[in-house]
């Protein structure tokens, strides 16, 4: 009997867009073309409604303007023994799914949310764990821990919302004696969104407002002069390997949401605009640099599955700065695992693998505790309850 | 099967049935074939579209014609029948309309190759004849079921670099094809002509014409077996060419256990172990090309091709040996070998932007190309390697054993991809490999269109894609 799959994307996030576009590309594409699996695309709207129907077997489906009136019947779910996925009604429909392929990008999805969810449903899932993903979510908590560890990032700040409401003068001042010039950044957004490069206080001001408008975190950083911006993408468990590394060469000074995904894709921009490198063209010792920090970054924050590293490197000191983990790379750079040898099917059916291997290797943790507890334990008023 | 029965009452029905004719070279028996295993008439006109020539216009013009007379005409005879006879005649109708229609265009086909192209060909037969007795050029005619083109583009080649060469281009193997290339003639030295073999006959009526200086046989195998009955019966269609240029102006490929069975004493042996007295040595191949030498009046001459494949040494060393007869001299050849290079979709190899390379080889479809074509992927290690095909056509009683033919060579080469396209030959394939142990793995893929959305998927960096052969619309 074929597998049951369920790829889950959409949701509530600014990055609900490019997590249709995951989906699809290479996820349920690679699937598809398997003939092997029982797909279940499983499409969470803005709102937070869960649906999946057979229209929804090729991207062209959310390409129409009207493809929220075509949605159908709100999906159900179950824990009971295992997810369930429930259509209602007279004809109801229940499917038991063996594998959960996420591709949720930014918040309620790459944050460990869903993963929590997948957790408690006991079912195996594609990628980071809850963990790896909530501290990889929150640009400023991965900076702390690395730091821990030995790993270099650039010199920031950090606000909360709050706190900037309130003491905003005392927040510009700690911001200005960092070394100009500057990045805002919202915590927990990916695909650059909000992100703005600040050359004096003014436009300094402006961006954090900007970036309060996305998150309740803010995130202020150093720029790196002489940079080079490179990305490695990382898959696996235990013995992680890398794909190529890529760097980016950048039009606009950096690469803001517009530049990685509406002029048609990192991969696509290699090919015509030369927008990235791949492999980059930098020395072996660096190279080597970046792949053992990159590793070692994966394994300090406990990713599993896949990742994605990114740098910063000083061109002219060649040291080298993690900026940001992903724990769901866009379209899961399967065109640069693809230039490192992997294609596309074999890359989304290898995360399966590790998916099922790291679910098996927990099955035989014991997470309940046979205790004379509440036995003992005392009502409202002290009293033995019996 | 409703759906697929309602196809015939389609507007684009007639134009279907016209497009098909002209897909089959107005043969009626391959289109009538079709016609007769044919259910759903929507999917016709895929791959390509009717190409309107002034032939293909009068056929539409004729059939469109007859069918909507008939519907009319049926209408015309309920309106004025009795209650039970109207009933009959609506019936009668629906069933026999797409049948009368579809026979018509057989039918009319017929009627336009008895009266006008027969005529016409028999003329311009006699006109193209005169011209080419005027020419001094070396007249070097090719016939075989296989490696024509590649036989001729090899010669062209090669004879380019020290005499002015010419011949039919693309597939013009035809007497039509042959007479509008004859026209442009401007005093070549030779002439080189693909004798196309339809039937018994062909390659005599235009050998009639072209009066050969030489003669080269590629091969005989079961390409176009559908046509000919029986590979005895294309045997000797091929060799009509013998009896036109024989003893030392016949050449004849030694690879082929057919060919070599009808050698005649004098006849000139090629294969890729040499020539005549030139011998080849150290021969070798890859995704660059191929190399070899060959000893020269007492010369070690190292020859370099792009051409890949080691069973194209042969058509090389006949283009050397021709060469040499016509007073090339040795670096000429040496040039003009060097400057040969893959044929598009004849074991051509591309790569893409992610280091995928892919070897267009659909237009080779026959089973010695297909042997010489996983011989050469099977020479390339250290890549994943993916044979594609949708399997051959016009095989006729020998299709099961050539498949598995097909099969048992792809596991004994150790390909690691087999991927198939779901049709009535494929699984003898899979039965081959099975047969003999094949460990690689077949993937299967309901259609050709869905094949190619999803190559981008299956491959990556440092994988080597073998197309073979391509299904047209008549076959899907």
């Amino acid at each position: 009997m074929k597998k049951k799959i369920a790829v889950i994307f959409g949701g509530r996030s600014a990055e609900h867009d490019v997590s249709i576009i995951t989906a699809y590309n290479p996820i349920i594409s690679s699937l598809v073309a398997t003939g092997r699996y029982d797909l279940y695309p499983i499409y969470i709207a803005k709102n937070d409604s869960w649906y999946s129907n057979n229209k929804m077997t090729g991207i062209e489906f959310f390409q129409k303007d009207d493809y929220e009136t075509h949605l159908g019947k709100k999906l159900m779910i179950s824990f009971d023994e295992g997810l369930k996925i429930i259509w209602p009604g007279v004809k109801r429909r229940t499917v038991k799914i063996d594998l959960v392929f996420p591709a949720m990008h930014g918040t309620f999805g790459e944050d460990g949310s869903l993963m929590g969810l997948l957790r408690m449903a006991n079912v195996p899932f594609v990628g980071c764990d809850l963990f790896a993903s909530a501290v990889a979510m929150d640009k400023v908590l991965t900076k702390q821990i690395l730091a821990i560890e030995g790993i270099k990032t650039v010199p920031y700040i950090w606000f909360m919302k709050e706190d900037w409401d309130k003491k905003r003068d005392y927040g510009m001042e700690k911001a200005s004696q960092l070394k100009w010039p500057l990045f805002v950044k919202p915590v927990h957004l990916g695909s650059s969104i909000a992100i703005s490069k600040v050359k004096d206080v003014s436009e300094l001001e402006r961006a954090i407002d900007v970036a309060f408008h996305y998150d309740d975190k803010v995130l202020v950083e150093e720029s790196i002069e002489n940079l080079i911006e490179v990305t490695l993408p990382i898959m696996g468990n235990e013995n992680p390997k890398t794909a190529n590394i890529e760097r980016a060469l950048n039009k606009t000074e950096f690469f803001d949401f517009t530049d990685k995904y509406l002029s048609g894709g990192k991969g696509k921009k290699e090919k015509s605009g030369n927008q990235t490198e791949i492999p980059a063209k930098i020395d072996e010792v660096l190279s080597q640099k970046v792949k053992d920090i990159g590793v070692k970054t994966y394994q300090i924050l406990g990713c599993s599955g896949i990742a994605r590293v990114d740098f910063l490197i000083d061109g002219l000191s060649g040291e080298v700065f993690v900026n940001e983990v992903n724990t769901l790379p866009g379209s899961l750079y399967h065109h640069n695992w693809k230039k490192a040898g992997l294609s596309p099917i074999d890359l989304v059916t290898g995360l399966m693998d590790l998916a099922e291997e790291r679910f098996n290797s927990k099955k035989d943790i014991t997470y309940n505790f046979k205790s004379e507890i509440l036995k003992s334990a005392l009502g409202p008023k002290g009293n033995k309850i019996s | 099967m409703i759906k697929k029965f309602l196809t015939r009452y389609n507007f684009n029905y007639p134009r279907s049935l016209v497009y098909m004719l002209q897909s089959c070279e107005y043969g009626v028996k391959n289109y009538l074939a079709w016609y007769h295993r044919t259910d759903d008439f929507s999917q016709v006109e895929q791959r390509k579209e009717l190409d309107l020539t002034v032939r293909a216009k009068i056929t539409l013009i004729a059939t469109l014609f007859v069918y909507f007379s008939l519907i009319i005409l049926s209408f015309l005879l309920i309106f004025n029948l009795s209650a039970p006879y109207k009933i009959v005649t609506l019936v009668c109708a629906i069933i026999l309309i797409p049948h009368i229609t579809a026979y018509f265009v057989a039918f009319f086909s017929m009627i336009i190759e008895l009266s006008i192209k027969k005529p016409i060909e028999f003329f311009i037969a006699k006109k193209t004849e005169k011209i080419l007795k005027k020419s001094n050029a070396i007249k070097i005619a090719i016939a075989g079921s296989y490696g024509k083109t590649t036989m001729r583009e090899i010669l062209r080649t090669v004879l380019s670099e020290g005499r002015k060469v010419s011949a039919p281009s693309h597939n013009h193997n035809t007497l039509i094809g042959i007479a509008r290339f004859v026209e442009k003639l401007n005093g070549e030295d030779a002439l080189i002509f693909e004798l196309g073999e339809y039937y018994p006959g062909d390659v005599k009526k235009l050998c009639k014409i072209i009066k050969p200086d030489i003669g080269i046989i590629t091969g005989v195998n079961e390409a176009h077996l559908e046509r000919s009955g029986s590979l005895k019966t294309t045997t000797s269609m091929i060799f009509e060419l013998a009896g036109f240029t024989k003893g030392a102006n016949l050449y004849l490929n030694g690879e082929d256990d057919l060919v070599v069975g009808n050698i005649s004493q004098d006849n000139i042996i090629y294969s890729r172990f040499g020539i005549g007295e030139y011998k080849v040595n150290t021969p070798s191949t890859d995704l660059s090309g191929l190399s070899f030498s060959t000893l020269i009046k007492e010369r070690e001459v190292i020859l370099k091709s792009e051409l890949l494949g080691l069973h194209l040494i042969g058509p090389i060393m006949t283009a050397l040996d021709i060469g040499l007869r016509l007073g090339l001299s040795i670096d000429e050849i040496k040039r003009g070998i060097s400057a040969t290079k893959p044929f598009p979709h004849r074991l051509n190899p591309k790569i893409d932007g992610s280091g995928v390379v892919i070897i267009d080889d659909t237009y080779n479809g026959n089973p010695d190309g297909v042997a010489a074509a996983i011989d050469f992927l099977s020479s390339l290690s250290g890549s994943r390697r993916f044979y594609i095909t949708p399997g051959l056509v016009e095989m006729g009683e020998r299709t099961e054993k050539v498949h598995r033919e097909i099969g048992k060579r792809l596991a004994v080469a150790n390909i690691e991809k087999i991927v198939l396209i779901k049709n009535s030959v494929t699984p003898f394939i899979e039965k081959g490999f099975k047969e003999e142990n094949g460990r690689g793995e077949i993937i299967w893929f309901d259609d050709v269109f869905m094949l190619f959305a999803s190559l981008p998927l299956l491959t990556a960096k440092g994988d080597v894609v073998l197309l073979q052969n391509d299904w047209s619309d008549q076959y899907q």
